[in-house]
């Protein structure tokens, strides 16, 4: 049956002898599993292929909808962890499975002609690849993809003369919202796909123009093989080990959860993936005007090389120990981009994490007492409602500019000590337990902001975030999280400290905001906690700060946390304590010095950062705000499946080994 | 060829290609399950999921008095896959023991206009169409189809949740929309 239908396609299309053209094959020195890197390499785009159209199942391009869909499908889809973990490790496979690719194929000399045509095609298709890994980072719509998006379209605009007009066209517009995710979408799901189908096919047909090269070594060349079934097994044993070792790292290292991007967000510095990493590390050797140089000029004399390299090197010598000058080439540039990404692995770039955040972060030209100032600003997490010179929240008024405000040491002080003294409605804690010694420290740091930093240097005391640095345009303010229902906008009237209406009582919190369902970043939330959180709450939240006029007389720790607001599900979880985030509460007690202030309502915190903080206090709880709700199967149990039915097949084919060669024998016999 | 198929022709190389055809075979169905299964499971799950009831936390019960209806708002929190919309409701709740409690849809049965209670009388009317209801439901006069609609309802620790859900209206059957 299966015969007359091969038939019946045959007198239509010649199948059987295009299947034969695609598999016979003579392989000079016979198959080698150090030929398996190529259809290693076409295993994994056709796993990306495949779990890329699943992941439209279920992903929607959308700056409101992207990171959420994407979620969905990895905590509530069954075998989503899989499917989106398997693209995730995929695309990180290949950039390693294509440079040991390319290493072979260059050590074995392989892109001589004449199969300078294949060489070119796979030129190609890195450079494919690359826009693939491009174009794929922003799209979870997450913090560290919309960073890498910004960043690489904004290296884009350094180009001379083009350079903005390619931004532009990168993002639809100046800045990244919508039209940029739409593109990078389009991009990165049919236009490069298309292009890279196109040239596969042409490095496959060039590839079986004129069959693999074989050892360099006549005496080896002697003795060949097939490619059908020899080199396809080597191939399919190696496929099946990578398939293998990619379920282990969806098993054992799920992707993060970068949490949703915030273009708001000043407390995340962003750094590169590992694969883009020695480029980063090769831009710091052209700071300034020369920029463009390491931007574009190495990449595209990089390209340059592997584009002529067939032409360049004519000679038909492929012994790479007759090829010295080729050979040290390679190892230089291997050497190079090895040594390039190892020392931007190691580097911290400057941010939160490396506490250059905080306003007492450098001070180098303060006077001592300022410095100190700086200190206590930071402990008692100031920063959480004023902005200091372009970070911390937005509640309270701006306080970079403070010396020119004109306000007295005096006034100041009072401010601190009981701002109602100023302002009857203000809703600042007073901080009434400072020494006098304390409050001018802090007064001599505020009357420095302003005057120590002429115009233009005014964020010389911070170090800005590194996304900063390309692009001047500030980010767009299109945050694709909603707010909470707010009665209204707070007002921030200059020179007081006051801006927000009275903080709603606990008994009547309006419902949860949209940060609630949404999974944050807790690494991300731990920065924002001792940013925000830490100087009330204690350092992770073990509490022990204490707070006069309340009833309990401390503020309560969050870690280990009330049970009232514990649950093991991460959606109850995290709604209970959405409301007090987005509300704030007041202590019980006659006349609490301190009080939970309201970060969402007022926009102080973005609910992309509400649900980054979400997600670290559950997690200083023992509930991940990740967690996989329908795995299908838990994906440990699925990788101890896929490892038991591979040691299943490799039994039952040994029986099938002994069992032909026994009857070949008998035949024979 | 010609040596390719000498070599061919040999038992042992045959055997042994043989082998290796077969052993493809097994790789590449490995293979196909490994992902295939993942892949079918991914469809299959959703589709078939259980429709969850969404409680949503009323009131507390000692809160309610006792004999009168009383107009609850709470929030409810409807979602569809990753679409999360949080939506204020608002039900009539009569309170007859602390456990015998009915939540009624303030949609009247007739053609979905909001109804009210009328202390005087003691009956819940609506004022569009004037349908009548008694404390428990019934209809007491107009044209409405059928009693008010009921919503699922549990009470845990004292706390009363209630499930929304929304009837069709204007036929005498209670069909969930």
């Amino acid at each position: 049956m299966f015969d007359r239908i091969v038939r019946w396609v045959d007198e239509r299309i010649p199948l059987t002898s295009m299947i034969r053209q695609g598999l016979d094959e003579e392989i000079p020195g016979g198959a080698r599993f150090a030929y398996t890197l190529g259809s290693a390499t076409l295993a994994v785009f056709v796993i990306q292929m495949i779990t890329g159209v699943w992941q439209l199942f279920y992903y929607v391009p959308t700056v409101d909808h992207a990171y959420d869909s994407l979620n969905y499908l990895r905590t509530d889809v069954p075998f989503g962890w899989l499917i989106h973990g398997l693209h995730y490790w995929g695309a990180n496979a290949i950039i390693v499975l294509v440079g040991l690719h390319i290493a072979r194929v260059f050590i074995y000399g392989a892109y001589k002609a004449p199969r300078e045509l294949t060489w070119l095609a796979g030129v190609v298709l890195l450079l494919v690849t690359a826009g693939l890994v491009f174009t794929g980072a922003p799209l979870p719509w997450d913090e560290r993809g919309y960073w890498a998006a910004e960043v690489g379209t904004s290296i884009a605009g350094t180009v001379p003369f083009l350079g903005d007009a390619v931004k532009r066209l990168l993002r639809g517009g100046d800045l990244m919202g919508q039209l940029a995710l739409s593109r990078m979408f389009v991009l990165h799901v049919a236009i490069l796909p298309a292009i890279l189908l196109a040239f596969l096919a042409v490095h496959l047909a060039a590839f079986r123009r004129f069959g693999s090269v074989g050892p360099w070594d006549e005496a080896k060349r002697q003795r060949s093989g097939l490619f059908w079934p020899d080199q396809v097994l080597k191939d399919a044993i190696v496929a099946a080990f990578l398939l293998v070792f990619l379920i282990a790292l969806c098993a054992y290292a799920s992707p993060p959860f970068a949490g949703p991007a915030d273009p708001l967000d000043t407390s995340y510095v962003p750094k590169p993936e590992w694969n883009f990493l020695f480029l980063y590390e090769t831009l710091k050797f052209f700071p300034g005007r020369l920029e463009p140089l390491g931007t574009m000029g190495i990449p595209l004399i990089g390209i340059l090389i592997l584009v002529l390299l067939p032409f360049l090197d004519r000679s038909q010598e492929r012994n790479p120990v007759r090829r010295p000058f080729a050979m040290a080439g390679g190892a230089i540039w291997v050497g190079a981009v090895v040594a390039l990404t190892i020392i931007g692995y190691r580097s911290h770039p400057g941010g939160p994490e490396a506490g250059s955040r905080a306003p007492g972060g450098s001070h180098a030209r303060l006077s001592q007492s300022a410095r100190e100032g700086a200190t206590l600003v930071d402990s008692l997490g100031c920063t959480g409602c004023h902005t200091i010179n372009g970070t911390g929240g937005s509640v309270g008024p701006d306080l970079s500019n403070e010396s020119r405000q004109g306000r007295s040491r005096q006034w100041l002080m009072d401010q601190i000590r009981d701002p109602k003294s100023h302002d009857p409605g203000s809703i600042m804690p007073s901080y009434p337990s400072l020494t006098k010694q304390q409050l001018n420290q802090i007064v001599d740091y505020l009357q420095s902001l302003g005057a120590a930093n002429p115009p233009g240097e005014g964020k010389a005391t911070v170090s800005p975030p590194v996304r900063e640095a390309p692009d001047p345009a500030p980010p767009l303010r299109q945050s694709p999280v909603v707010p909470p229902p707010a009665a209204s906008s707070p007002s921030k009237p200059s020179g007081a400290i006051h801006g927000l209406g009275p903080l709603p009582p606990g008994s009547s919190l309006g419902p949860p905001g949209r940060a609630a369902s949404v999974i944050g970043s807790g690494e991300h939330g731990a920065i924002l906690f001792r940013l925000y959180c830490a100087s009330c709450h204690g350092p992770e939240g073990k509490g022990g700060i204490p707070n006069p006029g309340s009833a309990g007389g401390a503020i309560p720790p969050l870690s280990p946390i009330d049970r009232k607001f514990y649950s093991s599900d991460p959606q109850t979880f995290a709604t209970n304590i959405d409301r007090i985030l987005q509300y704030g509460s007041i202590p019980k007690g006659p006349m609490p010095e301190k009080k939970m202030l309201v970060f969402g309502m007022t926009n102080s915190l973005t609910q992309e950062e509400i649900a980054d903080l979400e997600a670290y206090i559950l997690e200083r709880n023992g509930v991940d705000r990740a967690q996989v709700l329908h795995p299908g199967i838990p994906p440990k149990i699925f990788f101890y499946l896929t490892m038991a039915a591979l040691v299943l097949i490799a039994g039952v084919l040994g029986g099938v080994w002994a069992r032909m060669r026994a009857n070949a024998r008998k035949n024979a016999s | 060829m010609d040596e390719r198929s000498s070599q061919s022709a040999q038992p042992a190389e045959a055997t042994r290609r043989g082998f290796f055809r077969i052993a493809i075979g097994f790789l590449a169905g490995v293979g196909g399950l490994v992902l295939g299964i993942p892949l079918v499971g991914s469809l299959i799950g959703p589709a078939f999921r259980k429709k969850r009831a969404r409680w949503s936390r009323a009131a507390a019960v000692a809160d309610l008095p006792e004999g009168t209806p009383t107009v609850l708002s709470f929030t409810d929190r409807s979602s569809d896959a990753y679409l999360r919309e949080t939506v204020t409701r608002n039900v009539w709740v009569v309170r007859r023991s602390a456990t015998d409690v009915t939540v009624y849809s303030p949609i009247c049965t007739h053609l979905g206009c909001r109804y009210d209670w009328e202390p005087n009388s003691g009956h819940f009317v609506c004022p569009c169409h004037g349908s009548v209801f008694a404390l428990d439901g019934k209809v007491l006069g107009g044209p409405a189809p059928r009693p008010l609609d009921t919503l699922p309802l549990k009470i845990e620790n004292g706390e009363l949740y209630v499930e929304w859900e929304r009837f069709e209206p204007g036929i005498p059957k209670k069909i969930p929309v």
